[in-house]
């Protein structure tokens, strides 16, 4: 019988959908038995919205200005490099 | 632009990269840059990751004329900055240390009792919104703290399929681990993040 502790281990197969039938029938009826793992399942559900809603990390603009200056060389370089072909 | 770009926007922003127009990088340049250090900061340290960023966006400007659309533009940058990194790694004969040992949490393994139910169980229900969530500001400082107190390899991959939203099997591929590796540091990782918004929710102390 799936315990408590064996579901916490595979809560985010369960949430992700990576279970196979067996397993996931047995977290459903460990479920409908156990609120302490419903609210953990929610509460694990809710974190990982937060991450998809939470900002992706920012690159500070000392070093998105440095790719802007060498995108705008490595451009210039191809435009001379293509009106001498040419 | 780090989820799904409407496949349109994407077009057209492929088309003027192609045309070599600069505000079409600068844009790109914001809007993917995020994902990339993600995916170069799993294998390299900070500096090497920023310099591995910059050399790929010079890669792009040739590479570009090549992009066929099989991906889309966000997986097919991420995969450019993972094999440059793989090949940086492979010249330097480093590998990437990574903890791929299964399991629980410790702080949440000793919260189960002998017999595997829980002894301290989650008390407090967490908002079912994440955007109210979000809306404290204090709690996402602190999420900010939490995702980089991670370990690399775990925050990278819970970047690329969480805030990215890349599928399993790209992650993978860019990340150059398994499945069953993958979904064991994104396991790890939700767990320790789960654990900081419960300590915050109970106590309002990050």
């Amino acid at each position: 019988m799936l315990m408590c502790r064996d579901l916490a281990e595979i809560a985010s197969d369960y949430i992700d959908g990576e279970l196979s039938a067996r397993q996931n029938l047995s977290v459903k009826m460990h479920l409908m038995m156990c609120q302490d793992c419903r609210t953990f399942i929610g509460n694990l559900r809710a974190s990982t919205r937060l991450m998809q809603a939470h900002s992706s990390g920012h690159p500070d603009e000392e070093l998105l200005r440095r790719i802007d200056e060498r995108i705008s060389e490595a451009l210039k370089t191809r435009r001379t490099r293509d009106n001498d072909e040419e | 632009m780090d989820t799904a770009v409407h496949p349109d926007i994407e077009g057209s922003l492929i088309e003027a990269l192609k045309q070599g127009d600069s505000t079409a990088y600068k844009k790109a340049v914001r809007g993917y840059s995020p994902g990339m250090l993600a995916v170069a900061r799993f294998y390299l340290d900070h500096s090497s990751a920023e310099e591995i960023v910059q050399d790929c966006w010079v890669t792009v400007i040739d590479a570009i004329h090549k992009f066929e659309g099989r991906s889309g533009l966000k997986t097919w940058l991420h995969r450019i900055v993972a094999n440059r990194c793989k090949n940086k790694l492979r010249s330097s004969k480093r590998e990437v240390a990574t903890d791929f040992s299964e399991g629980l949490e410790p702080e949440l393994a000793e919260r189960f009792n002998a017999t595997g139910r829980w002894d301290v169980p989650p008390k407090l229900k967490f908002h079912e919104s994440a955007d109210t969530l979000m809306e404290n500001g204090a709690l996402s400082d602190c999420l900010d703290k939490h995702l980089s107190a991670l370990p690399e390899t775990q925050r990278s991959a819970l970047m690329l399929y969480e805030a990215h939203q890349h599928k399993s099997e790209d992650v993978c591929n860019i990340l150059d681990v398994s499945a069953s590796n993958l979904r064991v540091l994104l396991h790890r990782a939700r767990q320790k993040i789960f654990l900081m918004v419960e300590t915050f929710q109970e106590t309002g102390e990050c």
